[in-house]
């Protein structure tokens, strides 16, 4: 392999990209129930009964491999060190130009703060999306509430998720190559994930 | 066009269920079966064959029977929750005489407006489309008034341009529901007891998690969107990326393996 270390095997990769077409999938086919401006986004599903029927579908997909993904990094993202919280503190060096070398796991803070986000936000969109399923089965307080609140999740996801993409891609280049291909480069991963390296490294 | 309104004296109805019936008839509406509850009220709820209906309070009082009955329908709020949640535009709309109408066509059958409704109207019928009185909006913009105030043999029932009926109601020294609630109830009622013995909320407003979802998280959401592409630019163009220097590399044939 020479100048590249392995980072995500092929089961680590199609569980993300089920996960982002699914994302993707939700977002075109939900746009157009949350504000009047993207109506023109049904147009993509044939009519807005087709692509509500979309939106249950790929929410169920959602959910399910959302979950699988969370639970298999599980245990790396919900474990915090003093490494990540200089890390969180110091905003992992992004709002300067300065090099700042925080020492990270296989996931950096940051990463792992959006993973449990989603974690979290998966099971509130899942939760409120079944009751919205059918929003006349249930007490009428209990769907209004959960409308608001699966409304604020998306707002909060999509925002997580535009400074994921941001971050993953051009902010931050041969990141992407890892959940492409499952690899990274050397470099990439001392400069990025150190701690995690030293240990690929020894084995 | 002066905006329309119902004003329903609820001190003169005697039940007799014409308005019910009218509207049963113009809107040509089935007849559904019923079962004696031991009330007298007759369907007990609405229901998309049923837009306005009769809501029968049936009281003990010292053995002696307390009768109150009221109309119950779309109340044609001028800030109404049905049309705020509605995603599709022009599925319920207001017209140009304030009434709230809707557009079966542009109905996509996600039942939020069954949910934003602070009166509990909206139904769905049989082809899962939005049903509820639309104030015979196609008799009005005719000339004509809605089909339960013509059939209402009372003076119960009226209709007319809004502010003639609040001067003329205060003329009389009545005291009027729904004046500024939501903007100004479509249907005012003159009742003979509290709002709450009539089931009507005291003071009707838009459920507050819907107000929230659609004033708040909606702007905030596309706010949000734009705002974090914004930012990522802008950090793109300031800061920049981190990219990997050639002294990550050098590290490595350094360090050897």
């Amino acid at each position: 392999m020479g100048n590249y270390v392995d980072r995500f095997n092929t089961t680590d990769r199609i569980l993300h990209w089920v996960v982002a077409i699914s994302f993707f999938l939700l977002l075109l086919s939900g746009l157009g129930l949350f504000a009047h401006t993207f109506f023109n986004y049904f147009s993509l599903f044939g009519n807005p009964q087709q692509g509500i029927m979309v939106h249950k579908w790929a929410g169920i997909v959602f959910f399910i491999f959302s979950i699988l993904l969370f639970l298999r990094h599980a245990a790396e993202t919900c474990r915090f060190d003093a490494d990540d919280r200089r890390w969180i503190v110091k905003v992992g060096g992004y709002l300067s130009r300065k090099r700042q070398e925080i020492p990270q796991g296989k996931f950096n803070a940051g990463q792992k703060l959006f993973g449990i986000f989603s974690g979290v936000a998966t099971l509130v969109m899942g939760a409120t999306g079944l009751i919205i399923w059918d929003p006349t089965a249930y007490l009428r307080e209990l769907t209004q509430f959960a409308l608001m609140l699966h409304g604020l999740f998306f707002t909060l996801f999509m925002v997580g998720m535009v400074v994921h993409i941001y971050l993953a891609t051009v902010g931050n280049p041969g990141t992407l190559e890892g959940m492409l291909w499952g690899r990274v480069t050397k470099g990439w991963a001392r400069k990025h994930a150190s701690k995690w390296y030293q240990k690929v490294v020894k084995g | 066009m002066k905006r329309k309104a119902f004003l329903i004296d609820t001190t003169l109805c005697t039940a007799c269920r014409s308005c019910q019936v009218s509207c049963k008839q113009w809107n040509k509406l089935d007849a559904e079966a019923t079962v004696n509850r031991g009330s007298y009220e007759n369907p007990p709820d609405l229901t998309p064959q049923l837009y306005n209906q009769i809501h029968f309070i049936e009281q003990d009082q010292n053995n002696d029977m307390r009768w109150l009955f009221i109309n119950r329908r779309c109340m044609h709020c001028a800030d109404a929750g049905c049309v705020k949640v509605c995603p599709s535009a022009g599925a319920l709309y207001h017209t140009k005489e304030g009434l709230v109408a809707y557009n079966q066509d542009k109905c996509i059958e996600c039942h939020y407006c069954v949910n934003g409704c602070p009166f509990d109207v909206p139904r769905y019928d049989a082809k899962k489309k939005v049903t509820k009185c639309h104030a015979c909006i196609d008799r009005v913009q005719n000339g004509l008034t809605p089909a339960c105030v013509k059939g209402c043999p009372t003076g119960t029932l009226q209709f007319g341009d809004r502010d003639r009926l609040i001067s003329d109601a205060k003329a009389a020294g009545k005291k009027l529901y729904g004046e500024n609630d939501l903007g100004g109830l479509g249907v005012m009622y003159v009742l003979d007891d509290e709002p709450g013995t009539y089931r009507l909320p005291k003071n009707p407003a838009i459920p507050a998690s819907i107000f929230f979802w659609k004033d708040v998280v909606k702007p905030l959401g596309i706010l949000g969107f734009w705002g974090a592409i914004g930012v990522a630019a802008l950090h793109y163009v300031t800061v920049g990326p981190k990219r990997i220097e050639d002294t990550d590399d050098d590290q490595h044939s350094k360090g050897g393996e």
